[in-house]
């Protein structure tokens, strides 16, 4: 038995002649949290899916704790709390029944029930709608009772799909938050397609991309890979010959790149993109240069690194094709 | 473990049944029929009592008749006929409501097996029957300690334990036919069809005599209701209710397992 808590090989699943995913292969260690990141239909939810024991595979692997997640599927079970897409409620019932009902049917013994289920409560702080019905609550708080089933019969791993799609930017913080509390003590394995989420949250990002495992990263290293994207879109108009190399003096400026295609209409227009370290802020001196110059500067617009802009960069060899769109 | 598992599902979900109105619509239905129907038999303008008491002044009574097991007999078909109506509508949420609200995925992630889950459903939703039926037992109880040569009491219970067997019949098909489905109304559709045809199969046995007849009398639902009612008690009619009952759980499972294998 190995120290490793998930451990997925040569993972496939496909629908009829259609591969969802293909070949997937990683490990995680236990206490750790792992970002799972792709757009939509990348295949994060058929992954999930499998390693919940929901979905069997096509072919390949997944042993959870030690256990294949096909073939000791019960033992599995017990040790795994899984959120999917769509939280599972029942909205007829409160709360409080709610999560006595997945403290049943997860096996936690009667005597340890009320206190299972006040300690979920408590971590998801939803001890104050502990008797409202489900129907009424607002998405917020049923993402958190969603969270709160998952982890209700503290199992080591917790399987969570796209847990923070749909919320409004204060409840995302705090179902975040929460997602943080709960590591160290249970393995976390998370799906989203929002990047900042998944370095914010993550010790590892896994990014796949139409089923296929991309790469493995650090939210370090991903930083740095963003570093390419993270820039300037300029639109101008002069000569550009005398600028260019003075702009690529500037501090923090790694490189320049003139997008002729884009030069709409008026051939005096220009479209320049100007990628810069994502640490650095040198906006206003870019600016100052080109007016300095002499130049028209008609737009300067800060760009971030989209997750496209990234899949692009680690799935082509062209990285900065984005840009000509 | 088990045990309290199936316990768990049987309760969860009764406590959906009576926490939506369709649960109080229908009892309510059922109820006001049952009764309708219990007064009109026994004391209506038609009813036994008053056939009695015709026969009895025009002197032309050759044999007496008995009016209990008479009366028995004709309320325990009307019975029989209300659930058939009703119990598509009990079943066709237990798997279709699952499916669409996504907590099917709740309960095959949980240590549960197909099996338990189906088990502890169909549970829940014979209580909901028994509970409806509960008012009809009343009455009868009343009707029959006024019985006049008295009825032992075996017999409406053994015709209310031949209505319970043979609606849990029924509903374990119900519930196979709702896993199929996301809508309720698709499953309540279907399930009523397999219980027409049921009934089919029932009336064609009694008509057409011979093996044919005979073979489909074996596996006709309704005439080993009728035995009970009759108070004829026969292994083979339970081997038949116990034989629907684990088809359905059986196909209920399985379906559950394919339904998670194609799941997009």
């Amino acid at each position: 038995m190995s120290s490793k808590t998930i451990e997925v090989e040569h993972l496939s699943k496909a629908y009829g002649s259609t591969a969802a995913i293909e070949d997937v292969h990683f490990s995680v260690d236990a206490g750790e949290i792992i970002g799972f990141l792709g757009p939509n239909g990348a295949g994060k939810t058929t992954t999930m899916r499998i390693l919940a024991g929901y979905l069997p595979a096509t072919s390949g692997t997944v042993k959870i704790a030690g256990y294949d997640v096909h073939r000791h599927s019960m033992e599995v079970r017990r040790r795994i709390g899984y959120l999917p897409e769509v939280p599972p409620l029942y909205p007829d019932m409160s709360v409080k029944q709610y999560l006595y009902f997945v403290s049943k049917i997860k096996g936690i013994r009667a005597g340890d029930r009320r206190r299972q289920v006040y300690n979920a409560m408590v971590r998801c702080q939803l001890i104050e709608r502990e008797n409202t019905v489900i129907r009424q609550l607002s998405k917020g708080y049923r993402q958190r009772v969603g969270i709160a089933q998952a982890i209700v019969h503290e199992p080591p791993v917790i399987i969570l799909d796209e847990p923070t799609v749909g919320l409004d930017p204060r409840q995302i913080i705090e179902v975040r938050n929460l997602i943080k509390s709960l590591a160290r003590e249970h393995t976390i394995i998370l799906s989203t397609h929002i990047l900042p989420e998944a370095s914010m949250i993550c010790d590892r990002v896994i990014i796949i991309n139409q089923g296929k495992v991309v790469t493995t990263n650090t939210p370090q290293d991903l930083q740095g890979q963003l570093e390419i994207s993270s820039g300037y879109e300029i639109e101008l108009s002069g000569n550009l010959e005398i600028v260019l190399p003075l702009l690529k003096a500037i501090p923090g400026v790694t490189n320049t790149i003139l997008d002729n295609n884009l030069s709409i209409e008026d051939t005096q227009r220009h479209m320049l993109r100007v990628t810069c370290k994502s640490t650095t802020e040198p906006g206003k001196d870019i600016a100052a240069l080109i007016v300095r110059q002499g130049l028209e500067l008609h737009e300067l617009r800060r760009t971030r690194p989209s997750l496209e802009d990234v899949f692009l960069e680690l799935t082509t060899e062209e990285p900065l094709s984005v840009y000509n769109q | 473990m088990i045990v309290s598992n199936i316990i768990a599902i049987a309760q969860k979900e009764l406590q959906s049944y009576f926490a939506s109105p369709l649960a109080y619509v229908l009892a309510a239905i059922f109820w006001f029929f049952s009764g309708f129907f219990f007064v009109e038999i026994l004391i209506g303008k038609q009813g036994l009592i008053q056939q009695v008491a015709l026969k009895e002044q025009t002197e032309i009574v050759l044999s007496s008749v008995d009016v209990a097991t008479e009366f028995l007999n004709a309320y325990s078909a009307i019975l029989g006929t209300l659930s058939l109506l009703i119990i598509p509508i009990l079943s066709m949420g237990l798997y279709a409501e699952e499916k669409k609200q996504g907590t099917i995925e709740l309960l095959a992630t949980s240590p549960l097996n197909n099996w338990v889950v189906a088990l502890g459903k169909l549970i829940g939703v014979t209580l909901l029957f028994i509970f409806m039926l509960l008012p009809s037992l009343f009455y009868e109880a009343i009707t029959f300690s006024a019985a006049e040569p008295p009825i032992p009491p075996v017999l409406p219970l053994l015709a209310h334990l031949g209505l319970v067997m043979m609606a849990v019949a029924l509903l374990s098909i119900g519930m196979f036919i709702s896993s199929l489905t996301t809508s309720n109304l698709v499953a309540a559709i279907l399930t009523f069809s397999i219980i027409l045809f049921l009934w089919i199969i029932d009336l064609m046995a009694n008509n057409i005599g011979g093996w044919l007849g005979n073979s489909l009398e074996h596996i006709s639902l309704l005439e080993s209701y009728n035995n009970l009612v009759r108070g004829i008690i026969n292994t083979s009619d339970f081997v038949l209710f116990f034989s629907y009952i684990f088809i359905g759980l059986f196909l209920t499972s399985q379906s559950i397992e394919l339904f998670r294998l194609n799941h997009q």
